[in-house]
């Protein structure tokens, strides 16, 4: 690096040199392609050949990436054949058909095995779930073959379908303004799009073999149950939905172990008849020996629950239906596997370092793992694949520091194998141990952009709280509490053997508030996009001779959207409870097993969010209207729109004076004190009056993921001094990109004051590479992350990439395929994200600390 | 008409396999592109006719 930053502190100069003396050879423009670092040969190898399945701009970025035929023919033929069968068995014989038929996949050189479609380079589609996103796929490159027959299931589908379910029950008129996709994200019924967490741990610690034995017991004294005299009917039929819902969880539990056992038999097929290397032959006779056992057994070692838990991940993320996510508390979940193997190297014994390898092999498993989703949801994720993301750190129920050696083997691996996927959350508390906080700043340091931060403390007491709702009085007990984990990009959610989030009804989707106060701007009508009515009337905005009048429309405005949204989701899991069930699922959740309750329809611990996205562009708006024009009254509401509606054209002076007025970000009392009211009052406030499906209330998560580009290209100009089509704020709480102009601190300052009425609120900051990789830059970290844990800030992420290195990828992107940006809720490959998305990280500002914020941190240096 | 039975690609499905039916066996196929070699398997029926990948051999 050869910039070196310096500042004068203390009555002295601080000179920020690498921490790394060997890196000061290396130019800023190029340095990370110097940074990542395989364990192992192996995993060098596979990072090379890694069949990535990003995509930019809703394209794959490689060559030869398309969508399979096998499962929607599979899960079609079983759907005929099964006609007229109780539907959760349906569904139970519709996995077990697919997972009986599809063709499995082993690559060389892999440990973990297992896909999800008929060859390497494709991935599955999903037709039940939505044909718009199917017939999406059947007028691409991406296409099924052969079309034709795929565009035939596609057709059946249509009626079966959850969109057609759903929609009857919807005005017409409120369904056209969601699909605009820009005051609300699409219905769920429509997209398919869906998120849970399953409970990994009945699989890896009971097996499925204990888990049909529960159920069989179940059937059967369920069966004594309704022989009982004399007969009660008011009670006695209560039993065969439940009968229905164990057989069918009996199905799919017997239908996994098969599969996972024709991969056994692979292993050796591969072995005896194809493979030529002694050494290999004898790894794949151990892949055949694991996969025989797990997910049948309970996992003995390591290598037991990595890939049991891989098997798990994929039926219930991508065969049986597709599901965004990773979610699970990694560390925790693996620890008494990792204490067999390493510690008391009782089964599969192996040394840290093996671990770390098998961790880098997991990921880039993950990194080429496809999901079929519809090219706006491909979009929406630019230079991902999907969201991947797991969880780390935090407390124990005891209030105890749950990091362990399985932790720094999990950010060990992620440190030096340097892929995008899955990001990791780190839960941070005040007790984690300092030689695992090293690791997590290494990892921030190296620029991956995650671990993203989250409050521990914070989220155990979210649960607790959404636990007191809970309709049958089963939420999260203290101990489950501590074990949370993110649901997808932001969302804490319950992990465990019951109560964690099995449908995307719960939480996920999202609502422009940058949208919804332009067409509170003009009665609820969107002239720059749509032009359409997008929303109630609330009033031509030029009569509005108080702030409170426009305030108040937009509350109109929001709370219409925001019920009409969980309306959406509420009525999506109602219809999934009928005829989208997930007997495997069901089988893994001891709840299910227990009252013999399909995973769907059972809700024990209630977690309802949403996802407010183009907030901060909204705030600012606010804050400059009632500066200028309704205390200063330095311009009229008739200027403003008429502004608005000439994008600013002939009315630069105007704009600049918008563009000026107070900025989030930079703890100013004036733009704090509107914003807070804005979020806690109208965001939170608003939400959380609703009950959603499981009686809990509803809170806002304020984020981005990528489509604070894509509804910032259709929100039209906005009074914060924007330009019609200008990207929107890059996350829940983040500042405006380039207007937090005070400092890291007073970032922090802002964020702390919005408290009330919140699940989560991203925050994104880039620092000071040179300060960061400096002798400083741990202790600098570690008093930024301890401010920043008792001002009570739920999150908090951070680039740290130079705009020289960005703009030299913008210039040779072949040069530069290991550089790494945090986008939002996930991280990508910087050369995979569009132009216009690159310009937004570029456009961030890169924070410098000076000698007042450290103070302020009350670092020593 | 020549079937899987007499394919060199064909593996019978052992008695006490999970999924262990008269005739069916593994299609196992070695493949190779420019990110390296991998193995699919699909199930089949000894009886089934051969497809264009076979090769005679049967085990």
């Amino acid at each position: 690096m050869t910039t070196v930053t310096s500042i004068d502190h203390k009555g002295k100069k601080i000179e920020f040199f690498p921490e790394n003396e060997a890196e000061q050879d290396i130019p800023d423009d190029e340095l990370h392609e110097h940074l990542a670092r395989p364990s192992t040969e192996r995993t060098r190898r596979l990072k090379a050949r890694c069949r990535w399945k990003h995509a930019s701009a809703g394209e794959f970025v490689e060559k030869g990436v398309s969508a399979g035929i096998e499962r929607m023919r599979l899960i079609t033929e079983a759907h005929k054949a099964n006609d007229g069968k109780p539907e959760v068995i349906r569904r139970a014989l519709g996995l077990k058909h697919i997972l009986d038929n599809m063709t499995l996949v082993i690559q060389e050189d892999e440990f973990i095995v297992g896909y999800h479609a008929e060859d390497p380079n494709k991935f599955p589609l999903y037709p039940e779930l939505s044909y718009m996103a199917v017939q999406d796929y059947l007028i691409s490159d991406y296409a099924p073959q052969p079309v034709k027959e795929a565009s035939e299931i596609n057709d059946y589908w249509k009626p079966h379908s959850l969109q057609s379910k759903c929609q009857e029950y919807f005005d017409p008129v409120d369904l056209t303004r969601m699909y605009q996709v820009s005051t609300m994200e699409g219905p769920s019924f429509a997209s398919g799009y869906n998120s849970l967490i399953p409970p990994y741990e009945t699989v890896l610690e009971d097996g499925l073999l204990t888990r049909i034995k529960l159920a069989e017991e179940n059937v059967s004294n369920a069966y004594k149950q309704m022989e009982k005299l004399p007969w009660d009917g008011t009670t006695g039929l209560e039993w065969l939905d439940k009968i229905d819902n164990w057989k069918a969880m009996i199905i799919t539990c017997k239908a996994v172990i098969s599969w996972a056992r024709r991969y056994s038999r692979l292993c050796h097929i591969v072995a005896e008849h194809y493979e030529t290397d002694l050494k290999r032959r004898e790894e794949l006779m151990e892949i055949a020996d694991i996969c025989y056992r797990v997910p049948a057994e309970p996992c003995r070692g390591l290598k037991d629950a990595f890939q049991a838990k891989w098997f798990t991940f994929l039926v219930c993320h991508a065969i049986d239906r597709y599901a965004s996510g990773f979610a699970q508390l990694e560390d925790r979940l693996l620890w008494p596997y990792y204490h067999k193997s390493v510690v008391e190297k009782s089964f599969q014994p192996m040394e840290f370092e093996e671990v770390v390898e098998l961790v880098e092999m997991e990921r880039l498993k993950i990194s080429e793992h496809g999901a079929g989703k519809s090219r706006a949801y491909r979009e929406i994720f630019p230079g991902s694949n999907d969201l991947f993301i797991l969880t780390l750190g935090g407390t124990n129920g005891d209030g105890s520091d749950a990091c362990t050696d399985m932790t720094d083997a999990i950010l060990e691996a992620a440190r030096n194998i340097r892929t995008t996927e899955p990001s990791i959350v780190f839960r941070y508390s005040s007790v984690n141990r300092n030689k695992t906080l090293r690791l997590v700043f290494e990892c921030i340091r190296d620029g991956l952009g995650y671990p993203s931060i989250k409050h521990d403390e914070r989220g155990v007491k979210q649960m607790l709280d959404y636990g007191k709702f809970s309709l049958n009085g089963n939420g999260a007990t203290q101990e489950e509490a501590h074990s949370w984990a993110n649901v997808l990009c932001m969302s804490p959610g319950l992990t465990g053997r019951r109560k964690s989030q099995k449908t995307r009804s719960e939480g996920g989707g999202a609502l422009f508030p940058a949208k919804l106060l332009e067409i509170a701007l003009n009665n609820g009508y969107d002239w720059s996009y749509s032009d359409m009515q997008l929303g109630p009337e609330t009033g031509d905005p030029r009569n509005f001779d108080k702030f409170e009048d426009l305030w108040e429309a937009f509350r109109k405005q929001y709370a219409y959207a925001i019920s009409l949204c969980i309306r959406c989701k509420d009525v999506s899991r109602h219809m999934e409870g009928k005829f989208l069930q997930q007997p495997f699922v069901s089988a893994i959740d001891d709840g299910c097993m227990e009252l013999g309750v399909d995973a769907v329809v059972l809700s024990e611990q209630p977690n309802g969010w949403h996802n407010p996205i183009t907030s901060i562009v909204a705030a600012n708006s606010l804050v400059a209207l009632k500066k200028l024009v309704f205390e200063e009254k330095k311009y009229t509401m008739d200027q403003v729109c008429g502004a608005l509606r000439a994008n600013w054209e002939g009315y630069e002076e105007m704009r600049m004076d918008f563009k000026n007025a107070p900025k989030w970000g930079n703890d100013d009392d004036y733009a704090d004190t509107l914003i807070k009211d804005f979020y806690e009052d109208i965001l939170g406030g608003e939400m959380v009056k609703i009950r959603n499906y499981s009686g809990g209330p509803v809170l806002p998560v304020g984020q981005a993921v990528g489509l604070y580009m894509e509804v910032g290209t259709r929100t039209g100009p906005t009074p914060d001094g924007r330009f019609g089509g200008e990207v929107a704020d890059d996350g829940g709480i983040s500042p405006y990109m380039g207007t937090d102009k005070k400092g890291p601190t007073a970032v922090l300052k802002s964020v702390a004051k919005v408290q009330d009425n919140q699940k989560a609120n991203l925050l994104n900051q880039r620092l000071s590479v040179s300060m960061i990789r400096s002798g400083y830059g741990f202790d600098i970290w570690k008093s930024y992350m301890q401010t920043w844990h008792d001002l009570n800030i739920d999150h908090v992420q951070f680039n740290v990439v130079s705009t020289d290195e960005m703009k030299a990828a913008q210039k040779e992107p072949e040069k530069h395929q290991d550089l790494i940006v945090r986008v939002s809720g996930y991280s990508a490959r910087f050369v995979d994200i569009p132009t216009y998305g690159q310009n937004t990280i570029i456009a961030r500002n890169e924070q410098e600390f000076s000698s007042e914020d450290l103070d302020f941190l009350n670092v020593e240096l | 008409m020549t079937t899987c039975k007499e394919c060199e690609f064909f593996f019978s499905v052992p008695e006490d396999a999970d999924d262990y039916k008269p005739a069916k066996g593994d299609c196992v196929v070695e493949k190779q592109d420019e990110k390296g070699k991998y193995w699919l398997a699909k199930p089949v029926s000894e009886k089934d006719g051969c497809c264009e990948q076979y090769r005679p051999g049967s085990r």
